[in-house]
């Protein structure tokens, strides 16, 4: 990959063999390239330093508290908005063809199959990370760049132990219960817009999930909602702790962070969907 | 002791200390001057482990240090004590939480009996009445005593000061004198402060080191600084524009 890449570089650097304009593209390839390499590989170092933390367990209780309550109230009421109008848009969508086919039995299932396994984890892991991951990589930047992390570590206090330990779990965690939560709310919202729209009744609504949908197809969401959970905890924290270069770097980092954790989650949501099938 | 021998940094290309040879005695109040930039801060960084050298050694009671490994750093960071320039409160913490949290982690208190003993460590700086005070609605001043009763809270036996008095009132800035000295002699704790501050540096100070173009340019008592025939020397410490400073 390296040898291939240097390769590239040399290419680029003769001038007559490639014109300018490719060289200049493919020098950004290589630069972004190199870049991704060098975030994965940072990501995976933090990841080790975090799980050193647990043998044995040195974790800050009233962090993590803190963190918990922080992040849970700050997401609950977007994530209740959200979550019904998803489900509302699964019945809306489903409409035409539900009264086509009369296959008003089918909606429950379908609207629990498609909110459990898929939209539900992947939208509420997009708006966590959107509220929750970009401020606490604006947090971390901003304790970077005010030399506050110098302070702690100045004062013998380990930051993985005392700053990232608690966050991370608070992350992962809080997004597994607002997954499940966002779940409840969106299908009370499909079954909702259901009664209201098609006239299917609750009980028809909720006899259709809790028959045709397998516990499994609960499980897959909630192991995803895990990952994605992994995912934003790790690129938040990774982007604020490598900030540099003041104030605009710490935009910078929010940026990169969100970006970086809605590709990490498509892109596991694709390999897991694979894997637990 | 703290003895810091051909000590260099760079950042990048650009070189900040080349070759710093400095020896602190114990219980001293030890001045470090020298213009903005010139790598003051960077160099008691270098003491408790935040910043590496590139070359040289530091010694702390005879125990070269600069090749610690982080978590070996804390041992020294404990003994070694640093009120930074810019005082790096947390935020998130009122400033009471803040004075508690090194208690909390280090004496192994409860949050309770953490918090009764932060509050008198604010007594100590006249910073009581702020306790439920959010830093950032200080300002630098008062953020800076604060800072100040944070690190004593570890009762370290050396401790490093930032620019303590910079932005600091004329009274509250001669309070922080006292404590400083007060520290030294009563307590026999090993000051080291960085310093543009005319009046500390000639009320207080033991010996001064004059830091120049990433060299010491002079080393030794009040009375021998303001002897110096030195022109740098004397245009820094008579603060006049003319002179054959950068
Ligand atoms: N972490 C760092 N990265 C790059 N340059 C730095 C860093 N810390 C300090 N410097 C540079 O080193 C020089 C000395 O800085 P400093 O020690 O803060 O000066 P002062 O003597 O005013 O305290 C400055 O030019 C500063 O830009
Ligand atoms: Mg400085």
């Amino acid at each position: 990959m390296t040898e291939s890449l240097a390769q590239l570089e040399v290419a680029a650097k003769q001038p007559g063999r490639v014109s300018r304009g490719a060289e200049r593209v493919v020098r950004r390839i290589g630069r972004s390239v190199v870049g991704i390499a060098q975030q994965t590989g940072g990501i995976l170092v933090l990841l080790g330093k975090i799980v050193r933390r647990f043998f044995p367990p040195d974790i800050d209780y009233y962090e993590l508290k803190r963190n918990l309550h922080k992040m849970g109230n700050r997401s609950l009421p977007i994530i209740g908005l959200t979550s019904v109008f998803v489900g509302a848009i699964m019945v809306v969508q489903a409409s035409a063809y539900v009264q086509q086919f009369s296959a008003t039995a089918f909606v429950g299932w379908g609207a629990g199959y498609v909110i459990l396994r898929e939209l539900g984890p992947i939208l509420i892991a997009l708006m966590f990370s959107g509220r929750v991951g970009a401020n606490n990589t604006a947090e971390l930047g901003t304790m970077v760049v005010t030399e506050q992390i110098d302070g702690l570590r100045s004062l013998a206090i380990d930051p993985i132990s005392y700053l990232i330990v608690p966050r991370f779990l608070s992350m992962i965690g809080m997004l597994f219960i607002l997954t499940v939560f966002g779940n409840l709310i969106a299908l009370c919202g499909a079954a909702l817009f259901g009664q209201l729209t098609l006239g299917i009744e609750w009980r028809v609504f909720f006899h259709g999930i809790t028959e045709l949908l397998k516990p499994w197809d609960v499980y897959v969401g909630l192991i995803k909602s895990l990952v994605f959970g992994l995912i934003i905890a790790l690129s938040s924290c990774y982007f604020g702790l490598a900030v540099r270069g003041g104030a605009p770097g710490v935009g910078r980092a929010v940026n990169a962070s969100v970006v970086a954790s809605a590709v990490g989650i498509f892109v596991s949501d694709y390999f897991l969907t694979f894997l637990v099938d | 002791m703290i003895r810091f021998v051909g000590l260099c940094k760079s950042f990048g290309t650009k070189s900040v200390l080349d070759g710093v040879d400095v020896t602190i005695g114990k219980g001293e109040v030890f001045f470090i001057i020298g213009q903005s930039g010139v790598g003051k801060s960077v160099l008691i960084k270098h003491l408790i482990g935040l910043l590496r050298p590139d070359r040289g050694e530091i010694y702390l009671d005879d125990q070269e240090i600069s090749r610690l490994t982080e978590r070996q750093y804390f041992a020294v960071r404990r003994r070694c004590g640093m009120v930074f320039q810019h005082s790096t409160l947390f935020d998130s913490l009122t400033c009471l939480e803040n004075v508690a949290l090194p208690i909390r982690k280090h004496k192994h208190l409860g949050k309770k009996k953490a918090l009764v003993e932060a509050h008198k460590r604010l007594e100590q700086v006249h910073m009581e009445e702020f306790a439920q005070t959010f830093p950032a609605a200080l300002g630098d001043g008062m953020r800076k005593r604060v800072a100040i009763a944070r690190t004593l809270t570890m009762d370290p036996e050396f401790v490093l000061f930032d620019e303590p008095t910079t932005g600091l009132d004329p009274v509250s800035a001669r309070r922080v004198d006292v404590l400083i000295r007060e520290l030294a002699d009563r307590l026999h704790v090993t000051c080291v402060v960085v310093s543009h501050d005319l009046t500390s540096i000639f009320s207080i100070a033991d010996r001064i080191v004059m830091l120049y173009k990433g060299k010491v340019r002079l080393l030794g008592t009040r009375d021998e600084f303001r002897r110096s025939a030195d022109p740098i020397v004397r245009q820094f410490i008579t603060g006049s524009a003319e002179g054959p400073m950068e």
